[in-house]
């Protein structure tokens, strides 16, 4: 009786088309069988078993059923818009009484084919606009200009709404239709600079615009664009991002010169899943408010989430994501990583670095990966449907592991991972006071980054160092350019 | 990069990590032998024995100073290098501060696809290594090319490429 594996691509196997009929399925049978079979020229006596194996369940109409069926649940089906591969630091482990490393690759990749038509939603977003006095000058009017192209990129079924906030929020347009441009441009041309920055009051009025409008159907969106660091409301903020993150609203925020919070800022949008971006000259509104708008329309999933369940001695250290921007992922009490959009020609990349306390020999699954997303504009139609990917991380605990490399793609993650996490830590050591070790992490980091061929990151590093040495606190420009500038290191 | 007991100790800081470990969590340094990912056995190296932090143990260092001739197969020019310190591979520019030990402008490094910070050579504990630097057109050993940031071991005698550039490579022991 043959038993179903799932784990295989029994497709794969036969090289056959998923809609193949049974004849040709016989006929590659009868072609791969003779080519593997153990008495002829070149057997292969387990390829040959794989190949029976492959046959008897495709071959049969039931047990094929059920074989399509358990495919479509790990997503290898035609229909699944997106593929979920992993690749591991070692496959093999010698099993020791001490904990042990192993590194995993998740990426996420969208199914060749989907073309940016296919997946097109409508957008339903709220610009947010600081106009505290600060943003006076070439700030504002480099985000006027940008909110102009804003409104112009939008077509007649996306929504927008324009908010301006300083101590107190301010509805420049409500949330409307982009049929008519000029409504929009003359709200603008009412914008003007004064007073403070509370982000919350902006943030706030924004989402209430989106909330408005806001369906399974579209992408809903908030832009928050400021300058300034908010005093005192930033609980406020980050419990009104997690609430939108749940009602499927994401954010995304721009920093404007060296003054606003990047830590703060950072999380907000984590809460929300979208990015934070930081923009060095004001000139530099225009082009990047351009791409999240590009961005944003290419969205075939939302609401990723990755589900690590592990086994009881497999703990997580920490998972990153590596592509497209460097992160250090949150993780929640269960498990759960939130991931953000997919963009349709974007791949998204997870490390996960596990520790594993095991002594006992065999092949054993050490975690299960599920991959869920929401996404309205699948040719599969129903936009209630989350999809639902599943891969396993299996390791054979032996004394005698095979010596296999490291996958060069992982490996050159994970360097630039490495330089990421301890410009990071230095952050975080300067948080917490302890210059000495901040430092230490930065010189580190400078090191790496010359070996990694990034002269001028090396250098804006060596250049804190320097300050620090001398007792002064490290530059905004110069902490903001290490954070940003490495988060962008995913080159090849 | 040696094992204590359970632990990785990093050669650079002589932090600690949990074996498999590819990149040291204190100093991000690559540990090439933390993990299966071993390209090459260090001659002397004993079991048990800790890896000392850069700096120290000088003598030891000294005693595997090796020199290195390479051939550049086009042109005949012949360098001899000393790599007691690490070699950088790639082409003279001095506006972005970039001063190779070897520099291949003069034999036509930019028509054949020498980057400006192409590779490095640099030995460790009598081996030599030589790492490509996610150079434009890749580095080959033996004709095979190499995964940037990897060190890769040649012995005398072997073939070093760099784009298209050819090197033949004579190793001395200097002692």
């Amino acid at each position: 009786m043959a038993t179903i594996d799932s784990q295989k691509d029994y497709y794969a196997i036969l090289d056959v088309p998923l809609h193949a009929v049974d004849d040709e399925i016989k006929q590659a049978y009868r072609q791969k069988a003779r080519t593997y079979h153990p008495d002829s020229g070149h057997g292969d006596a387990e390829r040959f078993r794989e190949v029976q194996e492959a046959y008897e369940v495709l071959h049969d109409e039931v047990l094929r059923r059920a074989y399509d069926r358990q495919r479509e649940k790990r997503g290898l089906s035609e229909n699944a818009p997106v593929t979920l591969t992993l690749e591991q630091s070692r496959v093999e482990i010698m099993p020791m009484a001490a904990s042990q490393m192993l590194y995993v690759m998740a990426e996420i990749r969208p199914q060749t084919g989907i073309r940016r038509e296919t997946v097109h939603q409508n957008l339903n977003i709220a610009l947010v606009v600081d106009r505290s006095t600060s943003m006076n000058g070439a700030r504002m009017r480099n985000v006027k200009v940008a909110a102009a192209d804003l409104v112009d990129a939008l077509g007649p079924q996306d929504r927008l709404a324009l908010v301006a906030f300083s101590d107190r929020a301010e509805v420049l347009a409500p949330a409307h239709l982009v049929d008519n441009k000029s409504l929009f441009k003359s709200a603008l041309a009412t914008l003007t600079s004064g007073g403070g920055t509370e982000i919350y009051q902006g943030l706030l009025a924004g989402l209430e615009e989106v909330r408005r409008h806001a369906s399974a159907d579209t992408i809903n969106h908030v832009i928050l664009l400021t300058d300034g660091r908010t005093y005192g409301d930033e609980t406020r903020a980050l419990v009104e991002a997690r609430r939108a993150d749940a009602e499927g609203i994401s954010i995304s925020a721009f920093g404007i010169g060296e003054d606003w919070n990047d830590e703060f800022l950072d999380s907000l949008v984590r809460s929300a899943g979208g990015v934070s971006r930081y923009i060095s000259t004001p000139s530099d509104v225009r082009v990047v408010l351009k791409q999240q708008i590009r961005g944003l329309s290419r969205i075939l999933l939302q609401n990723l989430k990755l589900e690590v369940n592990t086994a009881p001695y497999v703990n997580v250290q920490y998972a990153y994501r590596a592509a497209p921007y460097l992160e250090i992922l949150e993780r929640s009490g269960n498990g759960v990583v939130p991931l953000g959009n997919l963009m349709v020609d974007e791949p998204v990349v997870v490390v996960l670095e596990f520790i594993i306390d095991q002594a006992d020999m065999g092949e054993r699954r050490i975690a299960r990966l599920d991959l869920v997303g929401d996404g309205a504009s699948l040719r599969t139609g129903d936009a209630s449907e989350p999809i639902r990917l599943r891969q396993d991380v299996n390791v054979t605990f032996t004394l005698n592991p095979k010596e296999e490399p490291v996958p060069a793609k992982l490996l050159n993650y994970l360097a630039r991972l490495s330089v990421f996490h301890l410009q990071e830590r230095a952050w975080k050591a300067l948080g917490v006071g302890d210059v000495k070790m901040a430092t230490a992490y930065l010189e580190y980091a400078a090191t790496r980054l010359f070996d990694l061929g990034h002269r001028d990151l090396g250098q804006a590093a060596m250049l804190e160092v320097g300050r620090l040495a001398r007792g002064s606190d490290p530059t905004q420009e110069g902490r903001k350019k290490l954070r940003y500038g490495t988060r962008s290191l995913t080159g090849f | 990069m040696t094992q204590k007991g359970t632990k990785v100790i990093c050669p650079s800081c002589g932090a600690e990590n949990l074996p498999g470990t590819l990149f040291c969590t204190q100093c991000g340094t690559y540990l090439p032998s933390g993990g299966p990912l071993r390209t090459e056995p260090f001659p002397d190296q004993e079991d048990g024995r800790i890896a000392r932090p850069r700096g120290e143990g000088k003598e030891g260092e000294e005693a595997w100073a090796l020199n290195i001739e390479v051939e550049v197969l086009n042109t005949g020019r012949k360098v001899l290098l000393s790599v007691d310190r690490e070699i950088l591979v790639g082409r003279l520019d001095a506006a972005h501060g970039i001063f190779p030990e070897l520099d291949m402008t003069t034999d036509g490094g930019l028509e054949q696809g020498v980057s400006r910070r192409h590779a490095r050579i640099y030995t460790r504990e009598g081996t030599c290594f030589v790492e490509d630097l996610d150079s434009t057109n890749g580095t080959f050993l033996n004709e095979e090319r190499v995964t940037p940031y990897l060190p890769y071991a040649f012995r005398d005698g072997d073939v070093l490429m760099f784009g298209t550039m050819r090197l033949k490579v004579h190793i001395y022991s200097s002692r």
